[in-house]
């Protein structure tokens, strides 16, 4: 593991930037998470491993987006493109952060950080060059959809960093594709602050090719009044883990969260929640879906933190997972933190297989049981698909799920 | 709106099972040593094997670490200042009640548990322990009538050493946790239950824990074996005085049932919970696991956690005979400092295996109550179910309650399904038995019996009215 080597001597240069610097010190006590604790118990370390051992890609090959090739009135950005990005209509404006707004943002969520839950972020951010950092500030009404594109190009680890502002009365819609190649490593930190009374639709798809592994994590502020609805997928990679963290910072706010991970041959896909309530009256509601096949672990830990101060919260978490085969494996803990008394908290778990009785329904109705199967995944895919904002259906995930593999 | 300090006044209670009783005990020094084993060891005139088992016990422990995952917070327990050995003298061994120390025999009934013949009213067999040793055990010869061996684990390790031999340490073993090894090597007594094959036990059977000594630990160890098709209802109550400094108690429970046996264990743990301020209370780390060996064989636990400044229980099934059942209710009521960390684990490892948990617990004042628990479908599990449910109710805005659950699958052919609420009172319900003339404080305490009616609704008779009257006397208390 040649970043950690890297890592432990600190051998920061001239072309590191600040915050490269801060994070390389603050990983230099114990570059890698304590793999006791609970965010990394679970872990796979040796594809852990297999994530660091490729060497760091700061030069950006050539990406061809893949399909869909081209579509209208979607607004198509590439982190790492080394682009100027100004666009100013009528109704909005989509600008690039400036230099000093950027580093002063990203320096202060850097200093709440901590070396265990957020290493992902902090290694994330102690390799990503300037030219991989994208910081976006977004403002006005009509806004077009937006697609954002991370990659990882093969034999490569790729560190890519979006910072989105989003400013008051602001409503968008943005699907954020991150992909992975043969053999390689991406680590994809996204902050997100929601200003008063916006609005965000946010898909993440990820996936990948044949060992490609994958480090997501996304923070989230959200100021009051603000609504956050996030549609997440995950699936054809080694190795991923999506972190997700979100702060209402006053309450008064709303959080929407449907995800969902798919693995198969011996993948490893996890997924933690953070969500923290700091003021009354918020809301949540998340549902995460798991389904494992052939000899994969999937995983999913939430934690909702509900202190004193958020009276009148109101959250639920569900946890949805199907287990299809004997050799695969499921965990999952969602759990509940709370202090505040008048509050409504709830969390859900199962853990199931295709229902039998629907399959035979279907058989005696002559469908066939692979095609029987195949019904009831897509019933149990599309609950969050359809929740996946913009161009899910020139995506085709759907086909991609059933069909692949 | 709820007045909160009204609220905060019914959940008060004063302890009243804390008195000392004034007797001469014979206690060794403090600390913790091999010499120190070995003369408790001698002491009880042990068998080789048992002494080799706590030194082994012991060297694991030396080298293990104090477990801090809960993150509860106390302050570090000094090990080498426990006494581990506490017992009221006696000059000779006892063959009847008549010959116990009076003094004995009243502190056991001001907790309301009568050794004597009054207790043949309620039919229930009891085993008294008070400190290290246990002091008489009841309805003995009744009980051999059956076959059914009733009686403290020291007076087991001399007559029935074959079965302590083949079944100690078999469901928790000497080093499975901090706990569990500092226990295995300095346990002083306990119960032990035998139920034959075919035998369905006549009563209930019964053990009462008294801590009396402020300075000494409290280990016991309880080892209960039932038989091909037989069954056996078990209840178990502890108290203890009020001291300003904590005690700690660290007890080991073992069940182990065979081929279509039943066991039923009961508790309700009402041990001093320190004061408003949290000074003093008792550090219960306990250890309770069973082992379901045989076919359609079941395991109930059911609890009522009301006492202790620190609870750190986590009553457990493993499922390992096909058809296997395993089942927790517990409700934990926590107030002023009092912290809980209670759950279970379910083990599906046998096939059809099935299991239930249902967890109440509420919490009020500064307190923290906390449900860890953990599920898991072995590979070979399959067609097994489990169904958890735990529920919390939060009383006051300065009380935490907490939900852990881990669940693990292994199996496609299993299902595990798992809910969590938490709630608060609710002012519509309060509202409405005040409008039709109920008291504030029986309105909250019917709503509180209301919460609990799943568990209460496990516990057997006699335990059913004890813990109901407990928890409406630690809500009304004061005020009614």
């Amino acid at each position: 593991m040649e970043i950690i080597e890297k890592i432990k001597t600190n051998k920061s240069t001239d072309n590191h930037t600040e915050i490269q610097k801060i994070c390389l010190h603050k990983l230099q006590s114990s570059p890698l998470p304590n793999p006791k604790s609970e965010l990394w118990r679970l872990s796979n370390k040796s594809k852990l491993s297999n994530f660091l051992d490729y060497p760091v890609n700061e030069k950006d090959s050539k990406f061809d987006i893949p399909y869909p090739k081209n579509s209208q009135n979607t607004i198509r950005l590439i982190i790492g493109a080394n682009c100027q990005i100004k666009l100013t209509e009528k109704n909005y404006s989509i600008l690039q952060l400036g230099e000093n707004e950027l580093q002063k943002y990203i320096k202060e969520q850097i200093s709440f950080f901590n070396q265990n839950e957020n290493w992902s972020d902090l290694l994330n951010l102690s390799l990503s060059c300037k030219n991989n950092i994208l910081g976006l500030k977004i403002n006005g009404s009509k806004i077009p959809p937006i697609e954002i594109f991370s990659h990882a190009s093969s034999n490569s680890l790729n560190a890519k960093t979006l910072v989105i502002f989003l400013e008051k009365n602001c409503d968008i819609e943005l699907l954020q594709v991150n992909l992975g190649k043969e053999n390689s490593s991406l680590s994809q930190s996204t902050f997100f602050c929601l200003k008063e009374n916006s609005s965000v639709k946010h898909g993440v798809v990820s996936y990948g090719e044949n060992k490609s592994n994958l480090l997501n994590s996304l923070n989230v502020i959200q100021q009051k009044n603000s609504t956050y609805n996030l549609g997440s997928l995950h699936f054809k990679f080694n190795y991923a883990r999506f972190e997700i963290s979100i702060k209402q910072t006053a309450g008064n706010a709303k959080t929407n969260i449907k995800g969902m991970q798919i693995t198969k041959k011996d993948e490893q896909i996890s997924t933690y929640t953070k969500i923290e309530f700091n003021g009354p009256n918020g809301f949540l509601d998340q549902i995460n879906k798991s389904l494992a096949d052939d000899k994969s672990h999937a995983i999913f830990e939430g934690s909702i933190i509900v202190p004193k101060i958020a009276q009148k919260t109101d959250a639920s978490q569900l946890s949805r997972n199907l287990l299809l085969s004997n050799l695969a494996q499921i965990d999952t803990k969602p759990q509940l933190e709370i202090i505040a008394d008048d509050v409504k908290c709830k969390h859900g778990a199962t853990i199931s297989q295709l229902n039998e009785e629907e399959l035979f329904y279907m058989r005696t109705r002559g469908i066939t049981l692979t095609e029987a199967s195949k019904l009831q995944l897509s019933s149990y895919f599309k609950e969050i698909i359809s929740f996946i904002p913009v161009s899910k259906d020139r995506w085709d995930l759907l086909d991609k799920l059933l069909n692949e593999n | 709106m709820v007045n909160e300090n009204l609220v905060k006044d019914v959940v008060k209670e004063p302890y009243k099972y804390g008195f000392v009783t004034d007797i001469e005990t014979e206690k060794i020094e403090k600390g913790l040593n091999e010499d120190i084993i070995k003369l408790i060891s001698q002491k009880k005139e042990e068998p080789k094997f048992l002494l080799d088992f706590r030194l082994k016990a012991f060297k694991k422990w030396q080298k293990m670490k104090e477990p801090d995952w809960a993150a509860l917070g106390y302050k570090k327990i000094d090990y080498q200042d426990i006494i581990y050995y506490s017992a009221p003298k006696q000059k000779e061994k006892i063959s009847s009640l008549d010959e116990v120390d009076p003094k004995l025999l009243e502190t056991f009934d001001k907790l309301g548990i009568p050794l004597t013949e009054q207790k043949k009213l309620t039919n229930v067999a009891v085993d008294a322990v008070f400190d290290s040793v246990s002091i008489a055990t009841t309805f003995r010869e009744e009980l051999a009538e059956h076959g059914v061996i009733f009686c403290s684990i020291s007076e087991a390790v001399k007559n029935h050493a074959d079965l302590i031999e083949k079944y100690l340490g078999t469901v928790v073993p000497a080093s499975d946790n901090y706990f569990a090894a500092l226990n295995s090597a300095v346990f002083s007594d306990g119960s032990f239950v035998y139920i034959p094959k075919g035998v369905t036990c006549p009563m209930d059977l019964s053990s009462y824990f008294r801590i009396n000594s402020g300075d000494s630990g409290q280990f016991e160890r309880t080892l209960i074996i039932a038989e091909e098709s037989s069954s056996v209802s078990y209840l178990e109550g502890c108290t203890a005085p009020m001291f300003d400094t904590n005690t700690l108690h660290a007890a080991v429970v073992e069940l182990i049932t065979l081929d279509d046996a039943s066991i039923k264990y009961s508790t309700v743990q009402n041990w001093y919970a320190g004061d408003e301020k949290g000074v003093g209370g008792i550090f219960n780390f306990v250890t309770k696991r069973g082992k379901c060996l045989g076919k359609r064989s079941k395991i109930s636990w059911s609890q009522v956690e009301t006492g202790s400044a620190i609870t750190w229980k986590y009553p457990s099934c493993l499922l390992l005979g096909e058809e296997s059942v395993g089942e927790f209710y517990s409700v934990a009521l926590t107030n002023n400092l009092q912290q809980a960390d209670t759950g279970t684990k379910m083990i599906h490892i046998g096939p059809k295996t099935k299991s239930t948990i249902v967890s109440k617990g509420i919490s009020a004042g500064n307190s923290k109550n906390s449900y860890r628990g953990l599920v898991k479908m072995g590979t070979k599990a399959k067609g097994s179910r489990n169904y958890s449910q735990c529920d919390s109710m939060l009383i006051g805005d300065k009380a935490s309650a907490n939900t852990f659950p881990y669940i693990k699958s292994q199996q496609p052919n299993s299902e595990i399904e798992h809910e969590a609420s938490t709630c608060r009172i609710s002012e519509d319900q309060l509202f409405y038995l005040q409008s039709r003339g109920i008291e504030f404080e029986e309105a909250v305490s019917m709503m509180v019996s209301g919460f609990c009616k799943d568990v209460f609704n496990q516990l057997p008779m006699e335990f059913a009215a004890e813990a109901d009257k407990l928890l409406a006397l630690k809500l009304e208390g004061s005020v009614g």
